[in-house]
């Protein structure tokens, strides 16, 4: 464990070194995705002008929702974003065998061959939006509440590395999994927004099959101080289980996989 | 002088039809985007739904007409968010500029029929989408075929619009060689003052000033808001007009500009 910290530590340098010789090009890159994310807060915010409340969620509180699963989805564009081109520029250019007679894991390997600069503009949009929330709603943050928060932040980009890794799995098959990743991916825009704004079987998919809800509208709901129960503290379970699926998908996987053979 | 004009419409014709190949080529992708945009239309449904809650108007739109808007806006997104920036920056930028502008068409004309060409095969694909809108979503789309007519030509006037506005940001690729950050800053902002997200008509005074500012709201909201009912067809000559007057200026501004920034081209490796 602490030889894999050391390892991924020397990959993370070696990164920073090639990205800080295009300094301009780091820089465009972090704040590439703000605009984006900036389009759409700004229209929620404009929408929340003309109306007070949200199936009883006001900006405020919606802002908190976002932050959180802005901030999870950062996570997993910052530290497992090569899991995306994993099909195409690993698996079908044989570069993946180059990772099979290392002595280190191939699924480590992978992940820390490439940090993706790109998310840290992504997460300090959420967290600009999570601190905006909480000055505007008086959150008193206690060591307890804060702690909380780190823990279901990532927890729940956890849940995004370990769905991203059982579909980008289907690369050994079909070379380009971008498709099959994206599609669940996808998903979790649906949690952007507080989950009971939809009808029960949305909200059921998003907190039990793809549960990118229990990143957003979940620990949300507990900082504001809703009651919700024990589902408040189900996003670290789940993240866990899903990534010792992940894994072990991951392993499967890897006993069919055949080298492009050049 | 008809055979050269026959041998130019025979080389664009070509042109035109490389689009749909390549748009149907990868199937998987195809799908994908598909399901995607299913989705997206569901989130904007829902959340839609729940703003009108409390209230049976907003600005002078109900529910129906927000809806109609927001889902057509969906299906018409494509327009918005073309690649040209990064097709003609990276054309740019690798040096391939070179072999367009030896070829003897026009590089500009090129890229404006491929990109019609591309928009519309883009919307005839997303055809089947309009009717599981219709059926699941509840998209009411006008029956009068005047309705229709002039959302088409105010289509088309905006694509060229944009197309027009596009080409201008992609000249400055000659001067900066970085077209990434560009495309993403162009992709946000296009994205909130064309109407895509959110219907114009609700947004405050002081944004609507800005969205009249830009080009974007013409190649999105003008068409959208007139097949959705919001504007009414009585007033698609005034669309149209104010649609003119912008391709006008923009086109000017575009050839213009590109005569000039084509003198700055320096193609690495010689």
């Amino acid at each position: 464990m602490i030889r894999y910290a050391k390892l991924y530590w020397l990959f993370l340098a070696q990164r920073f070194k090639i990205l800080m010789e295009y300094r301009t090009n780091f820089f465009i890159g972090v704040i590439s995705t703000v605009f984006l994310q900036a389009a759409s807060i700004l229209s929620i915010w404009i929408v929340m002008l003309n109306v007070p409340v949200l199936q009883g969620w006001t900006y405020e509180e919606i802002l908190m929702v976002y932050g959180l699963l802005t901030l999870a989805k950062s996570l997993n564009h910052m530290f497992a974003d090569n899991l995306w081109p994993f099909g195409w520029s690993y698996v079908r250019t044989g570069q993946f065998d180059r990772f099979l007679v290392r002595p280190i894991d191939p699924l480590f390997h992978l992940l820390a061959d490439r940090f993706c600069h790109d998310g840290i503009g992504h997460f300090l949009v959420g967290l600009f939006l999570v601190i905006q929330s909480s000055i505007k709603l008086s959150i008193s943050w206690t060591p307890l509440l804060f702690f909380y928060t780190a823990i279901m932040v990532i927890s729940g980009g956890v849940i995004f590395m370990a769905l991203n890794l059982i579909t980008c799995v289907s690369a050994f098959w079909i070379i380009d999994s971008v498709p099959v990743t994206k599609v669940i991916f996808e998903t979790n825009e649906f949690a952007k927004y507080p989950l009971n704004i939809y009808p029960n079987s949305i909200r059921i998919l998003m907190t039990w099959v793809i549960p990118y809800g229990l990143a957003s509208f979940y620990p949300a709901s507990y900082i504001l101080g809703r009651d919700i129960g024990v589902i408040a503290w189900a996003a670290p379970p789940v993240a866990a289980v899903l990534l010792f699926i992940g894994y072990r998908v991951w392993q499967f996987g890897m006993r069919h996989y055949a080298s492009t053979g050049s | 002088m008809t055979a050269e004009l026959r041998r130019r419409l025979r080389a664009y014709l070509g042109i035109s039809a490389m689009s749909p190949k390549l748009l149907t080529a990868y199937s998987i992708w195809f799908w994908m985007e598909f399901f995607v945009q299913i989705l997206t239309m569901a989130i904007f449904t829902y959340f839609w739904r729940a703003v009108y809650a409390q209230g049976q108007e907003i600005n002078g739109l109900v529910l129906q007409q927000t809806l109609n808007y927001i889902l057509l806006a969906q299906v018409c997104l494509p327009l918005i968010e073309n690649q040209l920036l990064l097709e003609v920056g990276h054309n740019i930028t690798s040096g391939q500029i070179i072999m367009e502008l030896l070829r003897p068409l026009d590089y500009q004309g090129v890229q404006y029929i491929s990109s019609l060409t591309l928009a519309m095969t883009n919307l005839v694909t997303k055809i089947p989408l309009l009717i599981i809108a219709w059926f699941a979503f509840g998209l009411q789309l006008p029956t009068d075929t005047a309705t229709w007519g002039a959302f088409l030509l105010s289509l088309f006037l905006g694509h060229a619009v944009l197309f027009c506005f596009d080409w201008i940001l992609s000249c400055l690729a000659f001067y900066t060689t970085e077209v990434w950050g560009l495309h993403m800053a162009r992709t946000g902002i296009g994205l909130f003052f064309s109407g895509a997200l959110i219907p114009l008509d609700i947004m405050p005074p002081t944004i609507q000033k800005v969205v009249n500012a830009l080009p974007f709201s013409q190649a999105l909201y003008s068409p959208v808001s007139l097949l959705s009912g919001i504007t009414p067809v009585a007033e698609a000559s005034q669309v149209w007009l104010t649609q003119l007057i912008w391709l006008t200026c923009l086109f000017i501004a575009a050839r213009a500009i590109f005569s000039r920034a084509v003198r700055k081209v320096t193609v690495q490796g010689g």
